[in-house]
């Protein structure tokens, strides 16, 4: 047993995008090369006409995942509630298109569906049933700014951060207890234990900010500054800057959104979770072996491993976006980034 | 995402009407790493060579359909735009462009999202504004491209 290892096929959006690599490809990237058998998806990526896929999809799907003998761990659901634009759709509506994906999943043999952690909890005690029914688990996702225990952060009042509910993990546990159901759970996603900004944001943001120097001080002083004070003071200091509220927010961060001890508790409750990383890069004393400088795998790693946790860790490498605004020289390679941060998540799960 | 890539370089050229150049058309791809149902797209911010082209002059031609504006785009509520699949904006411009090299600063407004949001109720009323970087999804700059017209077109 031991913690297993698969891919989020999210982390090959831009071969995808260049048409570098189909799915089937990147399948078979995971089965030759990463020598593992975890798949996990973005519904609206991956399934042609989402959600009205052909049954020749369907059957190709099925077919391919069995002809490599992979497993279909995670696929990832959406809730754009704009979809019908003459009206918010209701939470009902909301959890027709969680029944409905979750009926998809589960004709493409997933084994679970990860709602957004901005999907309410009654929709997804909605949709319970359905799971249920189907059985396919629902995961909902624990996203960075989120703890995963209530209480130990302060929450911004502006910007993404304010929308979420820092109690998200509990409302999720309490209604597996009270249901009694097996059927709903949580999806960690290493962000969480992300403690400053990637490299390659900090790049990004510096190249497109019209006063990169308004940068530099977001990142030396952020251990002064709540971030509402962060917005302000940059305001006083630097008039006119043009940061946005996500790049202040991603360049202000100085500590992990969750402590890693936390997962411990929650272990019984995780459903699959998300490696997400942005950079791998070696390890000066260690030549092969691969970090993300940005966030700590090692400790949750560890509690993960001494607590039995046996289920999947899908990679979910997010580094690419802050790189494609410029040639294609610069344009980073995917499978290389996925296959040093499998050489990580050996080495941390204890796999030889 | 994608900044540099939205658009396809070599794909600028004049659409035609009667032997009349009556705009001009380029491909585009989805800033995001996921497609999205159709209604959500909401324009584009378009600035060529200096001049700003509204919502209102533009369509959008995807999934082998005729170019639709976007107040019908926005019924399309069942449709969707896969994340493989490459779109072309049409815009109107009486003679079209002249030939040679032109700058376009493009930002695509399609309003997904990850659930409820405190301006929900303000954007099924009032969407906004293409450019504002509200509801300008996973590429909130305005991203510039240099591009030579093609030949031909249709």
């Amino acid at each position: 047993m031991g913690i297993k290892r698969g891919v989020s096929l999210y982390s090959y959006q831009q071969a995808q995008f260049f048409k570098q690599m189909t799915w089937k490809d990147q399948i078979v990237e995971v089965h030759d090369n990463l020598k593992t058998d975890g798949i996990e998806i973005i519904d609206e990526a991956v399934i042609r006409n989402y959600p009205f896929p052909s049954e020749e999809f369907i059957y190709d799907w099925n077919n391919f995942m069995a002809r490599y003998n992979m497993k279909a761990v995670t696929m990832d659901v959406y809730l754009d509630v704009h979809q019908f634009r003459d009206h918010v759709m209701t939470h009902r509506e909301a959890a027709e298109r969680l029944k409905n994906d979750i009926k998809l999943a589960a004709r493409l043999g997933f084994a679970n569906v990860r709602p957004l952690c901005l999907v309410p909890t009654d929709v997804i005690e909605m949709a319970l049933e359905t799971a249920e029914k189907y059985n396919v688990r629902i995961g909902k996702e624990i996203h960075a700014p989120l703890p995963i225990k209530p209480g130990t952060r302060v929450q911004p009042t502006k910007g993404m951060a304010a929308a979420l509910d820092f109690k998200m993990a509990d409302q999720i546990i309490e209604l597996a207890d009270r249901t009694g159901s097996k059927h709903v759970g949580l999806v960690p996603d290493f962000g969480i234990f992300q403690h400053s900004p990637s490299q390659v944001s900090i790049d990004y943001a510096k190249r497109h900010a019209k006063m990169p120097e308004a940068i530099d001080f977001i990142l030396e002083n952020s251990k002064d500054y709540e971030l509402d004070d962060m917005y302000t003071v940059l305001d006083e200091k630097y008039p006119g800057h043009g940061i946005d509220m996500g790049t202040v927010e991603r360049m202000s961060l100085h500590r992990s959104s969750a402590d890693p001890e936390d997962i411990i508790d929650i272990i019984p409750y995780i459903v699959s979770i998300h490696g997400k990383f942005y950079n791998m890069t070696e390890i000066p004393s260690k030549p092969g072996c691969y970090e993300d400088k940005a966030i700590d795998y090692e400790t949750p790693m560890k509690y993960l491993r001494e607590n039995g946790f046996d289920g999947y860790i899908d990679s979910e490498f997010e580094g690419q976006r802050d790189q494609q605004d410029r040639g294609v020289e610069y344009l980073v390679d995917e499978v290389e980034q996925v296959r040093r941060h499998h050489e990580m998540l050996r080495r941390l799960g204890g796999e030889a | 995402m994608f900044d540099q890539f939205l658009i396809r370089k070599d794909s600028l050229s004049n659409v035609y009407e009667n032997g009349k150049a009556v705009g001009f058309k380029f491909a585009v791809r989805i800033a995001d790493y996921r497609g999205c149902f159709l209604s959500l797209h909401n324009g584009y911010y378009i600035n060529c060579d200096g001049t700003e082209y509204p919502k209102s002059l533009q369509k959008f031609e995807i999934n082998g359909k005729a170019p639709r504006d976007f107040e019908e785009i926005k019924t399309c509520v069942w449709e969707h735009w896969n994340y493989d699949d490459e779109g072309f904006v049409h815009v109107a411009k009486e003679g079209g462009l002249k030939p040679g090299k032109h700058t376009i600063g493009l930002q695509q407004s399609i309003l997904a999202q990850y659930g409820y949001m405190p301006w929900d109720e303000e954007w099924v009323k009032n969407p906004p504004e293409p450019g504002s970087g509200a509801g300008a999804g996973k590429t909130a700059a305005i991203c510039t491209f240099e591009l030579e017209l093609q030949e031909g077109g249709c």
